[in-house]
């Protein structure tokens, strides 16, 4: 599966900073790679604007601001002509890319929206809550009301990762929930701590679930069984997303403290350096990895920045 | 309007009103600063001539004339620019009704307004009336007027009650019809009531023979008038200098003891031009507003001179004035003032009174002692005897009607009746006779109740002992109740000891003791087997433990509670929280439950809905009893079909088959059609799909249909309700993502093609055949279907996530089944005909 699985050892992780986009005003709420080659990193922050960058030289292409609050999510559609965002305005925004305006508004939600995915033709968005709903919504038709309501989660939704046939979401109550629609079956696994990020693998069989006790946990999504569990950072707050390192070699979190960790997936030790430098000034909000595997990752800071690892040349 | 102005104005700036900047809306907060001209005093230094006089709105009040300008009355007084422009003539003629009086206030300016209103003094709040002493300031004056009253006391009275009102007796009287102005007492006559009215100005009694009745006061004194007010006597006091007799205002004729009125009787000429003394008075110049006062004019020594003489006196002009009659409120006689809301008193203060001590008798010691012992029983003793509850007061004193028999009244007729008045007299004798053999009954004074303790027996006594402790809840009748039970059980062990409690009648008691031995009979416990049955009930009042006072727990009680909770709490945690908290992730944690997704959520995420809507689902049922056996055939699918009425054959009646014709008719002909002309590659993903499950069934029952000895057997189960055509789709790979899927069973599709075309091609072919040679088609037909099945069902296992449908092979064994017996399949072929016929056409073409 994993291109450096077999090689010796994991990969290092990338940790030579190539630039930093520091363009936001407030802290960065989220950074995500545009899909196919992935030369573009959008970004959303407290400043309530999204911003688009290209990767490579660090320049700011545009601004989207019509956001009238702190922007907490962002999701990228598979051709990049258009991307959804939500945050404290309780609606999901759609963006058409080339011009920047919004083309839908989704409204529904009681709540900040803490997140939102498209699936993967971006035919639907969901969107998931502070009111603890998960909203579907139809980008098809016009309708105005979304598809589908899920409204298990006990308390706020922070995190949905949508494969080809399951909607899986994370919940401040500790429940981690797969939505089957082949086989129409709900499975929640029970984590017992505040679930903030849910990462899935390409093959869709193991979970990376970032929960608020300082823990990563590999989890089975087939029989709910924690397959490797990763700790030593610090995660007690603050939603840090994590993420899989280069082929999914290793697990790649930033924590409170502004430092990057790595972990090797298998044996879940700790990779050098160790502990590692702290490169943010504040927490880091997100980590993302370069889908396609190029050894160049993204941290997101409340500091305001941004910043793209890579391998020294 | 406002707003429509300035987003025209902005438009014009080349604003873009729209646009979101300019939608913003913005609140202020905090004070702003003050402008920067000064328009308020500013405390600095201003020349004269620079000051200019503003009104309280900032408006120059002087202009023109004043300042040297033009325009004066322009700016701020007649708001014109030509001035005051003279009211043109309106003829009134036609509306003098409406003609409006201009008040002062019409020509008044907003300041002036003002002015007039804070001078406006609320004259009178209390407007209520007082008909016998005019307004309460008058009764007032006219109290301190009086020498009998006390000032102080007159100002206090007024101070506290309230205003005045009409009094309840004056209420009363007006209820009962009396006026203000009339006399009370009994209507009199007109000539008694002329009476009254020369009483009351002569004050000296008349006889009735003095009056006259006029003549055109006949009509008149037929009526019974209300007699006149009694005229209060009032005797003013005399607090001037005047002589005896005097009053102010005589002329001097009166004043001489001359009968000098009756000048009066004289038309009082109107003082003015033109009338000599010899004029004869005319009726012109009588002067008829001008009574009194000019009368008054004319006397020689006036009232209101002679208050004008006294202050105009000189010398020490304020105590001489006190000394007149009585000091001016608000004065001492030594000129000080008095305290606002205080009046000086007019009588010298009374000398305190002194009474001597008693003699105290000799050898008397004070001792409280004695009193305090009688003390307070004295005191109940009394309040006892004086408030009484209503219902001893009703008892306590004669009624009404022993009132009425001691004056001697007649009864009053509506006394009550009671039974014995509508018998008969014979009866009530009897009735009588009963009663008076009977109990000693009727009002004659009972006799002191002697203690009668009703007897129990024992053996229901003991029992009771033993049962039901009726009264639990109040544990002294409890011990009553058992201690009398026990006398009554065992006499020799328990003599009976009970005693009427203090405030106890002794019927009471016996009361009571009957009371008892009644409840002792009810609550004995059942005997026998019945009793096993039972278990009795108690009562325990068990309130909770209150503690009095404030509520303060201790630290170490606070620790002890919260230890509890917690570990309470943590014996609550459920398995899942603990497997969870031990990392015991797997089946500990994970909780499975069916879900719906929507259908079109389905349909955009590519998937197939996993439980399809009911009326596919109503299907599967009906088909799932292969029923391959004989009897099954004999009576074919009818019953199966009438057992379940779900929406596809509701409103059908008892036939069953009715219109399933035209059900039949449409799916199949469209499988058949797609089958033979649409390309396999095409893919219609929004078809909807059949279930997997059923697909195995369905596979399953075909394949195992051959196994049976008639070839022909499963087919009535497969015709049997047109529901079954739903199954029977075609299943198209629906994603992508399956794609190699598709790729893998392309060839074997291609092959199946062929196969399957080629039937089909022969079905219609064989058409004409069909019609001819019923019967032996199917056997062959079988046949064939038999090992497509058994391919089919190889190919099920080999992918046997993804089925491809042999779904025309069914659509043809419908199709092309013979009829049978079975008048279902006669419809079948019935519908058939028609479109058979249109094909031909095609074929032809």
């Amino acid at each position: 599966m994993a291109p450096s699985r077999g090689t010796q050892g994991t990969q290092a992780l990338a940790r030579t900073l190539h630039v930093t986009l520091d363009g936001h005003k407030g802290p960065v709420n989220v950074a995500r790679y545009a899909k196919g080659s992935a030369k573009y990193i959008l970004t959303g922050g407290q400043d309530r604007t999204v911003r688009l960058w290209n990767a490579n030289l660090g320049t700011e292409i545009k601004a989207f601001a019509s956001h009238g609050y702190e922007v907490l999510s962002i999701t990228v559609a598979h051709d990049n002509a258009k991307f959804a965002s939500s945050g404290g305005d309780r609606s999901v925004f759609v963006w058409d890319v080339a011009t920047g305006v919004t083309t839908r508004r989704l409204a529904g939600h009681m709540g900040k929206i803490h997140v939102v995915e498209f699936n993967e033709d971006a035919s639907v968005v969901a969107s998931g809550s502070f009111d603890s709903t998960v909203r579907l919504w139809d980008l098809r038709a016009q309708s105005r009301q979304a598809i589908q309501v899920l409204e298990e989660a006990k308390d706020a939704i922070q995190t949905i990762s949508i494969d080809s046939t399951t909607i899986v979401t994370g919940s401040v109550d500790g429940n981690v929930r797969a939505y089957d629609l082949r086989k129409g079956e709900l499975r929640s696994d029970f984590i017992g701590q505040p679930v903030t990020s849910v990462v899935a693998t390409q093959d869709c069989q193991t979970l990376l679930v970032t929960t608020l006790d300082s823990h990563l946990r590999l989890m089975d999504m087939s029989s709910g069984k924690m397959l490797n569990d990763f700790t030593g950072h610090t995660n007690v707050s603050y939603r840090c997303r994590g993420c899989f390192g280069h082929g999914e070699a290793s697990v790649v979190c930033g924590d409170e403290k502004g430092m990057v960790w790595a972990w090797d997936l298998v044996d879940a030790k700790l990779l050098q350096p160790n502990p590692p430098p702290k490169v943010h000034g504040k927490i880091i909000t997100w980590t993302e990895h370069h889908p396609n595997g190029e050894g160049e990752m993204i941290t997101a800071s409340a500091d305001g920045t941004c910043k793209i690892w890579r391998h020294p040349e | 309007m406002s707003t429509g102005r300035l987003k025209r104005k902005l438009g014009d700036l080349g604003v873009d009103t729209s646009s979101t900047k300019a939608n913003e809306t913005f609140c202020l907060i905090g004070t702003p600063l003050p402008p920067l001209e000064k328009s308020k005093d500013s405390g600095e230094f201003v020349p004269i001539w620079k000051q200019d006089v503003r009104d309280e709105k900032g408006r120059r009040r002087l202009h023109g004339a004043f300042t040297g300008g033009f325009s004066a009355g322009y700016f701020n007084t007649v708001g014109s620019k030509e001035g005051w422009v003279p009211s043109t003539f309106v003829s009134s003629r036609n509306d003098r009704a409406k003609q409006k009086t201009t008040r002062p206030e019409d020509f008044m300016d907003e300041e002036d307004l003002q002015e007039l209103k804070d001078n406006r003094n609320i004259i009178d709040t209390t407007d209520e009336m007082d008909f016998m002493g005019g307004t309460q300031a008058e009764k007032q004056r006219r109290e301190g007027a009086d020498a009998e009253n006390d000032s102080i006391a007159s100002v206090l009275e007024a101070s506290m009650l309230p205003a005045p009102k009409d009094s309840a007796g004056a209420r009363i009287l007006k209820k009962m019809g009396w006026r203000i102005g009339n006399g009370i007492g009994p209507r009199v006559s007109l000539k008694q009531r002329k009476l009254q009215d020369l009483q009351a100005f002569t004050s000296q009694a008349l006889s009735g023979d003095d009056i006259k009745v006029a003549d055109d006061e006949e009509e008149a004194s037929k009526h019974m008038y209300a007699p006149r007010d009694t005229p209060v006597i009032r005797f003013d006091r005399k607090d001037n200098f005047h002589g005896l007799g005097y009053r102010p205002g005589m002329s001097l004729n009166e004043s001489l003891g001359v009968n000098g009125g009756k000048s009066s009787s004289g038309p009082n000429l109107s003082a003015g031009f033109g009338l000599g003394a010899l004029n004869d008075a005319e009726e012109d110049d009588l002067d008829v507003y001008d009574g009194a006062s000019s009368l008054r004019n004319r006397v020689a020594y006036d009232i209101a001179d002679s208050q004008n003489d006294d202050r105009m006196s000189i010398g020490a002009s304020s105590a001489r004035g006190k000394t007149s009659s009585r000091s001016t409120p608000g004065m001492f006689n030594d000129g000080r003032l008095i305290l606002a809301g205080f009046v000086a008193s007019d009588k010298p203060v009374l000398e305190d009174r002194w009474y001597a001590l008693p003699e105290v008798p000799k050898g008397w010691k004070p001792d409280p002692q004695r009193i305090w012992e009688q003390g307070p029983e004295k005191e109940n003793i009394k309040q006892k005897s004086t408030a009484l509850p209503h219902q001893e007061w009703k008892t306590s004193g004669p009624s009404a009607d022993e009132r009425g028999a001691m004056l001697g009244e007649t009864p009053l007729p509506s006394a009550p009746r009671s039974v014995f008045d509508y018998m008969s007299k014979k009866d009530r004798e009897r009735l009588k006779n009963i009663a008076s053999g009977g109990a000693p009954t009727g009002p004659t004074p009972v006799p002191p109740v002697s203690l009668t303790v009703p007897y129990l027996e024992p053996h229901i006594a003991s029992a009771a002992l033993r049962g039901f402790q009726p009264f639990t809840s109040d544990p002294a009748k409890q011990s009553r109740y058992t201690s009398y039970i026990q006398s009554q059980a065992d006499p020799t062990a328990y003599p009976f000891s009970l005693k009427p409690l203090p405030s106890q009648r002794m019927d009471e008691f016996n009361k009571e003791l009957q009371d008892y031995s009644k409840a002792a009979q009810i609550f004995k416990p059942v005997s026998g087997t019945m009793a096993g049955r039972f278990t009795s009930a108690t009562v325990i009042d068990h309130g909770p433990k209150i503690h009095e006072g404030l509520h303060t727990p201790s630290v170490e009680e606070i620790a002890a509670k919260e230890e509890e909770e917690r570990k309470q709490k943590e014996e609550n945690v459920s398995p899942k929280v603990h497997a969870a908290r031990m990392g015991m992730y797997g089946p500990m944690t994970r909780e499975m439950k069916p879900w719906q997704p929507a259908r079109l959520l389905c349909k955009r995420f590519g998937v197939k809905d996993p439980n399809p809507p009911p009326e596919e689902e109503a299907a599967a049922p009906t088909f799932e009893p292969p029923a391959p056996d004989a009897s099954f055939f004999a009576t074919p699918v009818v019953p199966s079909t009438s057992e379940r009425r779900d929406l596809s054959n509701i409103g059908l009646g008892e036939d069953e088959s009715q219109g399933k014709d035209t059900l039949t008719y449409e799916r199949p002909s469209m499988d058949v059609f797609k089958a033979i002309f649409a390309s396999d590659d095409e893919d219609s993903d929004d078809e909807k799909d059949g279930k997997k499950d059923e697909e195995d069934e369905e596979t399953e029952a075909t394949v195992a249909a051959p196994k049976d000895p008639i070839p022909k057997d499963p087919v009535p189960s497969q015709v049997s309700g047109p529901v079954d055509m739903s199954t029977f789709k075609p299943m198209f790979i629906p994603r992508e993502g399956k794609e190699k899927d598709k790729e893998k069973s392309k060839e074997k599709k291609k092959r199946k093609k062929e196969k399957e075309k080629k039937p089909v091609l022969v079905s219609f072919a064989m058409e004409e055949d069909i019609g001819s040679a019923d019967v032996p088609l199917p056997v062959k037909k079988k046949r064939k279907d038999k090992d497509k099945k058994g391919r089919a069902k190889a190919k099920d296992d080999d992918d046997a996530m993804w089925v491809e449908k042999p779904a025309p092979e069914v659509v043809k064994d419908m199709e092309f089944y013979p009829p049978q017996d079975d008048d279902s399949t006669m419809a079948i072929d019935g519908s058939y005909a028609p479109a058979r016929g249109r094909k031909r056409a095609i074929d032809f073409m």
